[in-house]
Order: structure tokens, then C-alpha cells, then sequence
């Protein structure tokens, strides 16, 4: 008896929402079909060809935003440094484009080779320990132009491929991928991206326009803008009291590492995997 | 009776703080004649704009009041030489803001180079403004090179030219000085009265205001007093008057003057021009009656050197251009407890770490301080974390919310930053100074800025 009741006073309920739900199904229904927005699946498997890291180093939002780019724009291929080569010629596959011969990949540089105790500082710092706070400091040390040694490199690395290491940022290149944050970040544009053509790059690890004597006073490993390396081979130019290498046109030669032994402060140091001469692939 | 309602101040602002004003170390102590400039170092950027371009050469003669550097731009200001001498070099030199910019480097001749007097003397009570037209008088500020001195040192040139679109109908003079410690304007109100009211009437003529309003806070009731009784017996001085405002920091911020004085708000992130106020320190007005009458350019300027890591604290007319270390040397040097130094009050001023930095047209003090003035967990740097106390939005005068915009910038969140009006921050460090937790919020809002600065600008690869 009592089941007979439930059952008179459930069964409208039961088929009004069975008629509500089939109801709303229908228009659903419609409207998937009617208002579809076509999706082009290349963008899906441009995605998943890309390493998917959101990194920002192609200049985009992150990698779904890329891969739509890319699409509209095929001049854009080739700009993910995480995924190199190897993503580029995916996706190339994907578009049936042609990849044109790609540029050495490009790494960072840290142009200042001074720890702690080569730098010159007139008074402490106890504000808030970043670069850019510091830098807004003037005189912070005495050299206007080298690593301060805070780390905004570090945290916006997101591949752990940058330390600092006795107040010097030193790059990992096993782990670096080449995105570009640190060198955006750098509040004194210490670092530089360059075509690594080789194994690892000869470097002038300063950036100080300082004339020589200044220089001298505020670092112990500076570069004083003597001119002996541009002596030794054309690859080396000197600017406003700094040595800079021509980074396309480094091949190692005796030359190259003669100029290396000859600088007088020891500046001239090799980056990259190794720290030695190796000979270059290419 | 009379003289106490005068000096009672009725205006004031919302916000703000009362550090301590430690100014009595220097209030009494008459403007010397400073060091003797053996070797001054005269930046080429000392003022907000163009960089000047040397005019002299290494080894060139130079007569003291020659201009040694000049720039076509408009927002721009000379520089002159303040001595006799040779032209030593022309080098780096380390500024307390902008690093390290170039300097012409002068060595004084020993002999045949008498210390330069201030020229208050000549200005007698009923000067006259009559025998110079307004365009005369824009020329000779921007042939002097006279910058804001407060501070700030944006050009005079260009803050007193007419424009039609923006008539100044309001000139406000600025005496408050409620910086802690400094006392360089108090002693010049006090000194050179007559100077300043000449240079009043000027600065009014050349900008077309009608109304001059003179603010003096009321723990300076002398100044305001002299000041008074020299515009009620000076001719031809309707139309301006000394308004006391309250001892509140910052009183002489602009914006806070403006509030304090007119009751007006100036637009977030806009200028004074643009409700018809003009804004000049007394200094600068000081400096506007020197070069129109006299026709010398600003070489010298009052220095207060104070603070209780120096020996002998005071007021000093000293040559741009003399270093920070020769300054310090000159008052006896430093203390042992002596910690910090820095170019202008504790609340705004830059520590500077290389004591051979110069001293430029807007350095208005050194300030030496202990570590006991500073204070042991701020002066170690320990900063706990944020206990939403809400001191900093209490003590903001610009209305802004402090702590938000710190841990904004801190986490590196931009774009939350700008939404809380980070740029709208006059960086007066009221917030960093009522901090209980010792956090450095001016600190990490100057970081901030300039973080969205660089990230505004496309950074070339």
C-alpha cells in the first residue's frame, strides 16, 4: 500500500525531469552541430610537438598560443629554443614546410667573471637582496657594470640552468635551453645571447666602458681595454675600454688561444660545456 | 597675540607621519662659509632632462660662473664652474641616482681665488620688480641653470614658461622643509629674507601668477615670522602670503602642499601645472633673485651637514661640486658610530656607498647617521613578515595601499602592482618608516617601477 503511493506521487516527477533532461539534451544537441567551431587539428599536433614547457621564449603567452601563431605565420617556426631542432623539423613536417639551414643555437653569456673578493665594494648592503633593488643603489660596488650577485636570474630560470656562485652567475649549459629569461631579466644587461657555433665560446667575461685605470681600482679581473687580444687576431675589437669577441666568427685557432694566455687580468675565458679548448664540430 | 594666531597652522593633509625632527642639531647654527672647493667635480646631469655636453676642453682655463656645460634641448639646465681653475679631466664620476655619468673635474687655482659670498647683502627691503620684464627674467633662470632645489631638480626654465593652454594662476613657494634633520632653507628664510622675497616677486612675474602663497611649517614660527614682517613692510607685495601648515611628514611634497594650501587634488599621475599651480622651493627662489639681480649663474649652494655621526654639524655655503668626503672633512669628520651616509634627509634621501661623490644643485644635505638613530632590526635588515596592520595605508598620503603593492612586486606580479597604482608612489617612505615589521615597502615600490619600466620598453637583444 505504501509502495502504491510513493509510486502515484513519484512518477510525475520522475517524467517531468526525464522530459526537462531530453529536452535540454535536444537543444544541446542542436547547438553542438549549429554554433561548431571548427578547429584545425595541425594545431593540436603542433602542440604536442612543441616541448610544452611555457617558457615564453618564443615571445607568445605559452606553447598553445605559439602553435596557433605558427599556423597564421610560418616565418614564426623555429622560434622555440627548448625544443630546437628537433621540434622545428616536426612541425615543419606537420606544415610541409621546407626548414632553411637553422642558425647555431643561441646561449647565454655572463659577461663579468668577478667572485666577491675580486670586487672592490666602498660600503655593505643590507637592503632588499635583489638586483634590480640593488642596482637602483648606485654604487652599490664599485663597479657600475658587473654581476651584483642577487640572483634575478636564478628565479626567473625555469630550467635551473643559472647559479650564482660566489656572487657570480655562472651558466649550467647542460641544462640551458637558451629561453632568454635571464638576459630579459638582467637589470645591468650583463647577459648577452650568442650563437654557439662550437662546443663552447671564447668570451671577454666583462662589461665595464671604464677606462683602464678605473677599471683596475674597482676589479680585479677586469677588462682594461689594453688591446693585446686584437693583436693577436681579428676576432677580438675593442670599444669604449672593453674587449668584445666576434661571437659569428670564433673558430678556435693557435691565435685565439694565444690571446687567451696574453691577456693581462686573465678575462678572456672559455663558456660552455667544457671550460678547455675543444675543437669545433663545424 | 596676535603673533601666535599667525604662526598657528591650520592646513594640513590626510596621511602622513611625525618622525622625529632632529633638526635642532643644526637650527642654530648660522650659514659658514664652507670648504673652499681645492677640487670640484661638476656633473653634467645634475637636473631631470638632457645630459649637457662639455663646453671645455682637458686643460682649459676656466673663470669661476663660466659655463662648462650647455644642452639645446628644452627640459635641460647649464652648468657652471664655481671656481677659478684648470680643467683637470673629464671623467666618471659616481652619482648617488644615476651610477656613474660624466663630470668636468676642476682644480682650483690656490691664489687669486677668493671664496665667493652669499649675496644676500645687495637685497634690501623694497626691491623692486618693475625694471625686469618677465621674458628677461625667463632668460637669465635658463642662462643661470637653476633647477628645482629641493630635490627633485627639474628645470625653473621650463616650469615657469607661460603656457597658454595651462595658465598658472597660483604660485606656491615652498619653506615646509619637514624632511627630518635638514635645515638649510630655515637658516636661508631666516638669512636671506630680502633675497627670497625678490626672488618671490620674480618667480611671480615670470610665470603670470596672481597669487603667491608662502608654506612654513609651524615648527619653524621664526621663519614664518620674518617672513611676514618683511612682505608686510616690502613693496609691491600684494597678493602674496605666508600660509603656516602643520609639522606633518611630508608636508613639502607638492602634492601635499597643494592639498594643505588650496584644498586641490592634483590628477593622479599629472603635474601641478595642470590645475594652474606652480611649485618653487625657497631655495630656488633664493637662487632666481641671485641670478636675475646679480647675473651669476648657480654655483653655490646651502649645504646642512648633520646628523650625529659627524663631529661638527651646520650650515654650509659650499661650491657644486665639492665632494661628500671634503664636505664631511671640513665638519670635523666622522664619528666612530658613524654608519650611514646619506645625500639628502633620512625619509627621501640615497645612502651613497663612495664618499668622493659630488654634491650637485639639488643636494641639500648630508646626513651622517648612527646606528641607534636608524635603529638595530632596521638597520641589521631583519624583516618579518606582514601583519596586515594597516599602518602603511594610514600613513600613505597619496592614498595608495603599501603593503598590497609590495607583495605584488615581490611575487613578481606586475600587472597586480599597476592595478594598485604603483606609479602614483612619490616614494616618501612614510610606509617603510611605520613599518612595525621593518619591511622595506618604499624599497620594493621603487623596484617595482622600475621592473615595469623595463618591461614597457622593448629591450633590444
Amino acid at each position: 500500500m505504501n509502495y502504491l503511493e510513493l509510486w502515484n506521487s513519484a512518477w510525475p516527477a520522475g517524467l517531468t525531469m526525464l522530459s526537462l533532461g531530453s529536452g535540454f539534451a535536444l537543444i544541446l544537441l542542436i547547438a553542438s552541430e549549429k554554433l561548431k567551431v571548427e578547429v584545425d587539428p595541425k594545431i593540436e599536433q603542433i602542440h604536442e610537438a612543441l616541448p610544452n614547457l611555457d617558457c615564453g621564449a618564443c615571445g607568445f603567452a605559452g606553447c598553445g598560443q605559439y602553435a596557433k601563431s605558427i599556423l597564421e605565420d610560418p616565418e614564426l617556426l623555429g622560434k622555440c629554443a627548448p625544443g630546437g631542432q628537433e621540434s622545428t623539423e616536426k612541425i615543419a613536417k606537420i606544415l610541409n614546410l621546407r626548414i632553411s639551414n637553422s642558425d647555431a643555437p643561441k646561449r647565454p653569456i655572463v659577461h663579468c667573471r668577478a667572485h666577491t673578493d675580486e670586487r672592490t665594494y666602498h660600503a655593505g648592503y643590507k637592503g632588499i637582496p635583489s638586483c634590480t633593488a640593488a642596482n637602483a643603489l648606485a654604487n652599490v660596488q664599485a663597479c657600475k657594470f658587473g654581476c651584483l650577485g642577487f640572483g634575478d636570474c636564478t628565479v626567473v630560470c625555469k630550467f635551473d640552468a643559472i647559479d650564482i656562485v660566489d656572487g657570480l652567475a655562472v651558466v649550467d649549459y647542460e641544462k640551458c635551453t637558451g629561453c632568454m629569461a635571464c638576459s630579459k631579466h638582467c637589470p645591468r644587461n650583463l647577459i648577452e645571447m650568442a650563437p654557439f657555433g662550437c662546443e663552447n665560446m671564447m668570451t671577454v667575461a666583462c662589461s665595464s666602458k671604464e677606462n683602464g685605470k678605473s677599471t683596475r681600482a674597482m676589479c680585479k679581473v677586469g677588462c682594461i681595454g689594453c688591446g693585446l687580444c686584437v693583436k693577436q687576431t681579428d676576432i677580438f675589437t675593442v670599444e669604449n675600454n672593453l674587449a668584445r669577441v666576434d661571437y659569428k666568427k670564433y673558430q678556435p685557432t693557435g691565435q685565439t688561444e694565444t690571446a687567451l694566455t696574453k691577456c693581462p687580468t686573465k678575462v678572456i675565458i672559455y663558456v660552455g660545456k667544457t671550460a678547455s679548448l675543444v675543437t669545433c664540430e663545424t | 597675540m596676535n603673533n601666535e594666531l599667525q604662526t598657528k597652522a591650520k592646513f594640513s593633509f590626510p596621511g602622513g607621519t611625525h618622525p622625529p625632527g632632529s633638526k635642532e642639531l643644526t637650527r642654530e647654527s648660522k650659514i659658514q662659509q664652507g670648504p673652499a672647493g681645492k677640487q670640484v667635480a661638476i656633473m653634467l646631469s645634475q637636473h631631470i632632462g638632457a645630459v649637457c655636453k662639455p663646453l671645455v676642453e682637458k686643460k682649459d682655463q676656466v673663470q669661476a660662473g663660466q659655463k662648462i656645460g650647455d644642452c639645446d634641448a628644452f627640459v635641460s639646465a647649464p652648468v657652471h664652474s664655481p671656481v677659478n681653475g684648470k680643467v683637470k679631466e673629464i671623467s666618471l664620476q659616481s652619482h648617488a641616482v644615476l651610477g656613474r655619468i660624466p663630470a668636468v673635474i676642476i682644480e682650483a687655482e690656490t691664489e687669486n681665488n677668493p671664496p665667493k659670498q652669499p649675496c644676500s647683502a645687495k637685497f634690501t627691503n623694497d626691491f623692486n620688480d618693475n625694471s625686469y620684464s618677465a621674458e628677461q627674467i625667463r632668460t637669465r633662470i635658463r642662462q643661470a641653470g637653476i633647477v628645482g632645489m629641493g630635490g627633485a631638480g627639474f628645470p625653473t626654465s621650463v616650469k615657469v614658461e607661460p603656457n597658454p593652454k595651462a595658465p598658472k594662476e597660483t604660485m606656491i613657494v615652498n619653506g615646509c622643509e619637514c624632511e627630518p634633520y635638514i635645515t638649510c632653507d630655515y637658516r636661508i628664510m631666516l638669512e636671506w629674507t630680502n633675497q627670497i622675497v625678490a626672488g618671490v616677486k620674480l618667480a611671480r612675474k615670470a610665470a603670470g601668477c596672481s597669487e603667491v602663497f608662502i608654506g612654513i611649517e609651524d615648527n619653524k614660527p621664526a621663519a614664518i615670522e620674518v617672513m611676514n614682517t618683511a612682505l608686510k613692510t616690502s613693496a609691491n607685495s600684494d597678493g602674496i602670503k605666508v600660509v603656516p601648515v602643520k609639522t606633518k611628514y611630508p608636508q613639502g611634497g607638492e602634492r601635499q602642499l597643494i592639498k594643505a594650501i588650496l584644498k586641490k587634488d592634483v590628477p593622479t599621475g599629472g603635474i601641478p601645472p595642470m590645475i594652474g599651480v606652480l611649485v618653487l622651493n625657497v631655495a630656488t627662489t633664493a637662487a632666481i633673485a641671485e641670478a636675475v639681480v646679480t647675473d651669476w649663474p648657480l654655483t653655490h649652494r646651502v649645504v646642512t651637514v648633520t646628523g650625529e655621526g659627524i663631529v661638527n654639524p651646520g650650515n654650509y655655503y659650499v661650491p657644486i661640486g665639492t665632494s661628500v668626503a671634503e664636505l664631511i672633512e671640513f665638519c670635523g669628520g666622522l664619528r666612530e658610530e658613524a654608519v650611514r651616509v646619506i645625500l639628502g634627509g633620512p625619509m627621501m634621501g640615497i645612502a651613497i656607498a663612495d664618499l668622493t661623490t659630488p654634491t650637485t644643485k639639488t643636494t641639500g644635505a648630508v646626513t651622517v647617521l648612527t646606528e641607534k638613530q636608524i635603529g638595530g632590526a632596521k638597520f641589521a635588515g631583519i624583516q618579518t613578515p606582514c601583519i596586515r596592520c594597516g599602518r602603511c595605508l594610514e600613513a600613505c598620503p597619496e592614498h595608495l595601499n603599501p603593503t598590497k603593492i609590495a607583495h605584488a612586486v615581490k611575487n613578481n606580479l606586475l600587472d597586480v602592482a599597476e592595478s594598485y597604482y604603483i606609479s602614483a608612489c612619490m616614494e616618501c617612505g612614510c610606509c617603510s618608516y611605520v613599518c612595525p615589521a621593518n619591511i622595506e615597502l618604499t624599497g620594493y615600490i621603487k623596484t617595482g617601477k622600475i621592473l615595469l619600466a623595463r618591461q614597457k620598453k622593448k629591450i633590444p637583444q
